[in-house]
């Protein structure tokens, strides 16, 4: 047989057993077509058809709530409170993942350095985001107390403040103190993720714009952050997506309080679901939670993939 | 080609983390999702046991490791020991949660046989058909007249039985003895006297009262309980009472009187600040009496009633009824223990362990504490939110504390009331 009959015949082969194994790797991804379909896209779908019902308790158990259109979306649109929940939602998560992403990384560029115990440190600082959000935000709230709090005790302690400082009891304060409570909670993650990043830019990069006499500044802005801009990309949207779902750390920090300042979506769709047993309304809330960060990630899919095809 | 691996390395760590992040947005919408809590004893279903029957029971107060959840253990344990065949697997569920794990159950048709429910929800559970109309039971049971009347309303519903009250507790006025002997005081019979002592005794970085007035139904209770005692319900806000109430509060805090950082306390922090003595006076329930005894054993305190206002010196009623799922097969003995559990014997060693007050009038105190027997007294003179309100007393509730925190950060009385009140008609209307 010649060399190309030999090729094809073979090629012949692989289509043939392709085309057998075919059936059979569909067959092996229904587990997890089941689980995710079970898992996701059910309660999603689900979620979404619970805004056009009006569902108080009798109707989630029995299943059976009368179909109201737009009615839930047009009154909770027209809602200062659900607009000012909306609003202060994406200032929260602009507000945190702004910072987290600049004090990552800070902290990841501090500990390419090397300097003793950085391992250490660095899995210290982790803990943050490890500790369960019940033990951390109950920490910040004694932190923060206006009378007893470790922060006033210092602040007296160095003449900076006088009498008590309610910084969970003044709408500002209250809001710069959950962004700054997230921060330290997501930070360190994105301190990992950027870490792997700097990591994966090659040496001889800096060492060459040494040679060069580029200064440890240019170094950075030349070298380490166009390297880095998909890993920051990356990273920015990851603690996106954590922050605008939060809901434990205000919740136990404020209680969304105080007036209202820190009642970010999740938080009020709780209130209405689980305090006020409006099932309807509260899907409302869920489903902007859920449209707001699907239409930024088709976004940012979309823009990856134009960019490798670049 | 270092360039090359060092741009197909980014390309890899991308896609890792594109997936990773349609994980993670995946887990944030799936984030409300059904978990729920691991039973404290074990399991979650009621099965029928080879010994016998075994019916669930589904609370919040706590599990055999918190001191709240304990004497309820102990109580169930006592029943267990003298009703041979009968088997109660208790499942402890944090409150935040309670409510969103026995719908969704009772949604999967799995709710559990009896469930412990704050008497501020029975009616929209009740409502709902969540839980079973007892009112044949009752009338059989014959012991519906030893409950205080204003306890007994928050079992109603559309004018059948829904629940048997369970435990009751009050609020009163803790105050430190020393603090006040030392300043020549004595606790506030009235709320004119109340906001004079209370500023008094308030030196030192101290302050005279604290309260909690955090967002939310918890935080509600200090401007319930004035408004009261002016003679006006919750849902009467926009009144005299109301604006005398806020301006009350408003006037604490000016005088330093009671610090503007009670919005931010919960009933806990409140019971730390009287603790630690940074407040001379407390406005809290009597769920704090053995904590503070256990905790701070060197304070010397007591109890008084709640100071009078210009009609009265009502507390808002915090009650617990326990109820039978409409779905439970064991309806007979779960009425059997929610009986038992009213014996007024086995409730006078069960509330003192509790530190909650019975719900009924027969119910022997042997404990001789006169901080038991103040806050019985006050339950005498209760009120709980009945009629239209009941089922969206959450709401209205949330709504009052919001017309506190607004007063307090600088909004007009007349105008906070007048908003708060449109909210709450519209809450109320549906």
């Amino acid at each position: 047989m010649s060399t190309r009959a030999e090729n094809r015949a073979a090629a012949a082969h692989h289509k043939v057993a392709a085309a057998r194994r075919f059936p059979n790797e569909a067959l092996l991804l229904v587990p997890a077509v089941i689980f995710v379909v079970a898992t996701v896209v059910y309660p999603l779908l689900y979620n979404i058809s619970q805004s056009f019902f009006d569902i108080g308790i009798a109707e989630i158990v029995s299943g059976a709530g009368k179909w109201v259109g737009f009615e839930n979306y047009a009154d909770q649109l027209q809602r200062p409170e659900f607009w000012a929940a909306l609003g202060i939602s994406v200032s929260y998560t602009a507000a945190t993942v702004v910072l987290s992403v600049i004090v990552a990384l800070l902290l990841a560029q501090l500990f390419q350095l090397n300097i003793p115990g950085r391992d250490y440190m660095r899995a210290l600082i982790l803990l943050a985001w490890i500790i369960p959000t019940v033990i951390s935000a109950n920490v910040w709230r004694w932190l923060l107390d206006g009378s007893y709090g470790l922060l006033n005790g210092m602040l007296r302690m160095f003449g900076i403040i006088d009498g008590d400082v309610f910084w969970l009891g003044e709408p500002v304060t209250a809001f710069i103190a959950v962004v700054a409570a997230s921060v330290w909670t997501f930070a360190p993650l994105g301190m990992i993720l950027l870490t792997a990043g700097l990591q994966s830019i090659p040496h001889s990069l800096y060492e060459a714009a040494m040679v060069d006499g580029a200064s440890r500044w240019q170094r950075f802005l030349n070298i380490t952050v166009p390297a880095l801009k998909p890993v920051l990309y990356t990273t920015a949207f990851l603690l996106f997506i954590y922050t605008f779902k939060t809901f434990d750390t205000i919740f136990l920090m404020t209680g969304g309080g105080p007036g209202g300042a820190t009642k970010i979506l999740p938080v009020y769709a709780y209130e209405q679901a689980f305090i006020f047993f409006k099932f309807g309304k509260a899907a409302v809330a869920t489903t902007i939670l859920l449209v707001i960060p699907t239409v930024l990630s088709i976004l940012y899919f979309h823009s990856i993939k134009k960019e490798e095809r670049s | 080609m270092i360039e090359h691996n060092a741009r197909r390395r980014a390309v890899a760590f991308r896609s890792i983390w594109a997936t990773v992040g349609v994980v993670g947005l995946a887990a944030t919408l799936v984030g409300c999702g059904t978990e729920a809590p691991e039973s404290a004893e074990g399991g979650t279903e009621a099965p029928e046991s080879a010994e016998g029957t075994t019916i669930s029971f589904w609370q919040y107060y706590g599990d055999t490791t918190m001191p709240q959840g304990v004497p309820l253990y102990d109580f169930i344990k006592r029943y267990e020991d003298s009703h041979e065949g009968v088997n109660v697997d208790v499942r402890y569920i944090p409150y935040d949660d309670f409510y969103r794990t026995v719908i969704q159950s009772a949604a999967a048709g799995d709710a559990p046989d009896i469930t412990l429910v704050n008497s501020l929800d029975t009616t929209s559970l009740a409502q709902a058909g969540l839980i079973q109309d007892l009112s044949d039971r009752v009338d059989e049971w014959g012991e519906k007249d030893a409950y205080f009347p204003g306890i007994w309303e928050t079992t109603q519903y559309d004018g059948a039985t829904y629940g048997i009250p369970h435990l009751a507790d009050a609020y009163g006025i803790y105050y430190n003895k020393t603090l006040l002997d030392d300043a020549g005081l004595t606790p506030p019979k009235t709320w004119d006297e109340m906001e004079k002592t209370a500023a008094e005794l308030s030196v030192d970085g101290r302050h005279g009262l604290a309260a909690s007035g955090i967002e939310g139904v918890e935080g509600s209770t200090p401007l319930i309980i004035r408004t009261l005692a002016e003679g006006a319900e919750p849902t009467e806000l926009d009144s005299a009472a109301g604006a005398t109430a806020l301006d009350s509060f408003q006037g604490m805090v000016d005088s330093g009187a009671l610090s503007e950082g009670f919005l931010t306390w919960i009933e806990d922090d409140v019971a730390s600040q009287f603790g630690t003595g940074e407040a001379a006076m407390m406005l809290n329930s009597a769920t704090y009496i053995s904590i503070l005894r256990e905790q701070y054993p060197d304070l010397d305190w007591s109890v008084s009633l709640l100071p009078e206002g210009s009609e009265s010196r009502t507390t808002w009623l915090a009650a617990e009824n326990l109820t039978i799922s409409a779905s439970s097969e064991y309806g007979d003995e779960a009425w059997d223990l929610i009986t038992f559990m009213q014996d007024p014997d086995e409730l006078a060693v069960y509330l003192p362990a509790r530190n909650k007050l019975p719900a009924r009038n027969d119910v022997p105190d042997e404990t001789g504490d006169p901080v038991r027997a103040t806050f019985s007294e006050q339950l005498e003179d209760s009120w709980a939110p009945t009629g239209d309100m009941a089922p969206v007393a959450n709401e209205v509730f949330t709504l009052v504390q919001s017309a506190l925190q607004q007063k307090l950060s600088g909004g007009d009385t007349d105008k906070v009331l007048k908003d708060v009140q449109a909210k709450i008609d519209e809450a109320i209307s549906g």
